[in-house]
């Protein structure tokens, strides 16, 4: 014990050499500055926090740790995903009665699945809300520092939000039930209206013309190697461009509002030929984020709140994952459509849209499915990339919520996201039978299952 | 580059050299992606074969039968057969039929027809009438119409889903 202990310790005044970190692990309680310092730079994990932080950037009402809590939530999917993956198996006999087993045989399978699905929707409406956040902070426009790039950040963003959906869309079909079946069926469908290329792009995407094993492997692989591969290296990407950039947009916002002020002078030491020439630096006026009264230490005031925010969602999710069952339906059949069949909930605003938009011109018809499936939520996205270098607001107006000069994008990018929600909210929940609009109060008429 | 070359020549060949290293990387990079983009392509289909033997006249009765394996609705009226298909041209869905109380006699593409349904998607409430034109709702063209023969061999229907026809075929049995 005592030699364990002497492992992990270090006895006091032992002499190190700078630089150095004397311990094996990384103690929570730095004792100085230099320490917490230290920790950062010694620590595996911690190494892509800066040593100091903008005290303001931590405001839980800023940002409200949305970056955080999706990162959280991406963790908690691959660590709740490990298990899954030696139960479930890859195959249009065995998918559907792996899933079954795992949910009512396998000892608490149906809590590993229910926390598996429950961070995934979660991690859809994080992800979606962070980048509302961003949007109306302004977060992607650059401040006073050399070299920001914070609109590839955005941009880097809104691959990873694409990423996201693509990594739920995927695992949506996995259990091969009847939700998922026809869900996918739809959502493939849509990729087949696009001009010319459309039928190949489908037939590429389900390796066939029918949605079968081939289909399956490849969702299979997608979901569980290429796109979290993908989406962890983009996230590495876009946390060390958040650290090129200077941090949070907020930081810049404070220092081009602040005040100059004098910087103490400090001594200086300057080697020469003849030897060592001491002095004053000379005063200079200027503001700095990194005064010392506007700073912390990353470790331990960051990381503490990243800790709350994680420790958090993971707690939120295992709640939930102990109420909320996750449903598996009917083993997929090709045969039988259910009627109305619906895509995943983060898709339902484009289904609703791909039901209401066929436009016939005389005897020439425009497809509901091009225009509600591929070109408007292209646009969108279009839009969402470039609009860092459209939207012409002043550097101050960044780093905060709902400056004057940005209020008419603000506005009108909330009104869009009120659309889709509105959207999302019909087709969860007021669409029945053949797509036909119910009040929740009105019954639903009695369809036979089979003809 | 540590020294400079006096000789302009050899500076030639070096810079000759690392292009052609950098090219010659970039082929390799650019054919092996290529070689694994293109397995993916499948060459072989696994899928459903198309052309189907669905059973003898004698097996179909009066009016419409569905076969699900096929997703095909097979009319018959007297000696005459058509074959309307089943997957809806929106989405792909699966469109139900629904019997009309009073059937009517239309004339499709200059040939009568008896309809004694209509069908509806229950995916995005697409309508079609009993000849597959589309009426309401998304659907962006009418149901496909597939080519019925006689198996030379026993007799049986057949029906190649690959084969679309237009809204005026019929197979008349002698």
């Amino acid at each position: 014990m005592a030699t364990l202990k002497a492992l992990f310790t270090r006895a006091p005044g032992t002499p190190t050499a700078p630089g150095v970190h004397p311990e094996p692990l990384w103690s929570y309680r730095p004792r100085s500055d230099r320490e917490a310092g230290d920790a950062v730079v010694s620590n595996l994990l911690l190494h892509w926090f800066p040593s100091k932080v903008f005290r303001p950037s931590l405001d839980w009402t800023y940002s409200f740790w949305l970056g955080t809590v999706s990162a959280a939530l991406f963790l908690l999917l691959i660590v709740s995903g490990l298990p899954l993956l030696l139960l479930y198996v890859p195959s249009v006999e065995r998918a559907y009665q792996s899933v079954k087993d795992l949910e009512y045989v396998v000892t608490f399978g149906w809590w590993i699945r229910a926390v598996h699905r429950i961070s995934a929707h979660l991690m859809v409406v994080a992800v979606a809300l962070h980048l509302v956040r961003v949007f109306l902070t302004g977060a992607y426009k650059n401040g006073v520092g050399q070299g920001q790039r914070r609109e590839w950040n955005w941009v880097l963003g809104v691959v990873m939000l694409l990423l996201t959906l693509f990594l739920s869309f995927t695992g949506y079909l996995l259990p091969w039930d009847q939700l998922a079946f026809w869900a996918v069926t739809v959502g493939t469908n849509i990729a087949s209206s696009i001009p010319w290329v459309g039928p190949t792009v489908r037939e590429l995407l389900i390796g066939g013309r029918t949605i079968e094993q081939a289909t399956l492997i490849r969702f299979y692989v997608l979901h569980c190697i290429m796109l979290p591969g993908a989406l962890g290296v983009l996230f590495a990407y876009h946390m060390w461009r958040v650290r090129k950039d200077g941090g949070l947009a907020r930081a810049d916002h404070d220092a081009l509002s602040a005040e100059t002020r004098e910087t103490a002078p400090v001594t200086t030491k300057t080697y020469t030929l003849l030897g060592v020439a001491r002095g004053t630096a000379p005063t200079v006026k200027a503001t700095s984020v990194e005064a010392p009264e506007q700073t912390v230490n990353a470790v331990p005031d960051l990381v503490r709140r990243a800790a709350i925010v994680t420790l958090g969602t993971f707690a939120l999710v295992s709640i939930l994952a102990s109420g909320i069952p996750s449903p598996l339906e009917e083993p997929a059949n090709p045969l039988v459509t259910p009627n109305p069949a619906k895509a995943p909930w983060y898709f339902l605003w484009l289904q609703e849209i791909v039901t209401d938009t066929t436009i016939r011109i005389g005897s020439f018809t425009i497809n509901g499915a091009f225009l509600g499936g591929v070109i408007l939520p292209g646009l969108l996205i279009g839009l969402l990339t470039v609009w860092p270098w459209l939207d012409r607001s002043g550097a101050l107006s960044a780093g905060r919520w709902f400056p004057k000069d940005r209020r008419t994008q603000n506005a009108v990018f909330l009104a869009i996201v009120f659309v889709v929600l509105v959207f999302t909210v019909i087709g969860m929940y007021l669409r029945g039978p053949y797509w036909n609009f119910y009040w929740p109060w009105e019954a639903w008429p009695e369809i036979p299952a089979r003809i | 580059m540590a020294e400079t070359p006096k000789n302009p020549a050899s500076a030639d060949r070096r810079e000759f050299l690392l292009k052609a290293g950098i090219g010659a990387g970039v082929a390799a990079i650019g054919l092996q992606t290529v070689a694994s983009l293109r397995s993916l392509v499948p060459n072989v289909s696994y899928d459903a074969p198309t052309t189907v033997k669905i059973g003898p006249p004698g097996e179909y009765p009066d009016g419409l039968k569905f076969l699900p394996d096929e997703r095909l609705f097979v009319f018959r009226e007297g000696k005459t057969f058509h074959a309307i298909s089943a997957v809806c041209t929106h989405l792909g869905c699966t469109v139900r039929a629904e019997a009309m109380s009073q059937p009517e006699q239309a004339t499709v593409e200059g040939k009568s027809l008896r309809l004694t349904h209509r069908f509806s998607c229950p995916c995005h409430g697409s309508r079609y009438t009993g000849d597959g034109a589309n009426v309401s709702g998304p659907a962006p063209k009418p149901l496909a119409w597939y080519h019925l023969t006689l198996s030379p061999d026993d007799g049986q229907l057949v029906v190649d889903l690959a084969h679309e026809v237009a809204h005026d075929f019929r197979l008349t049995l002698a």
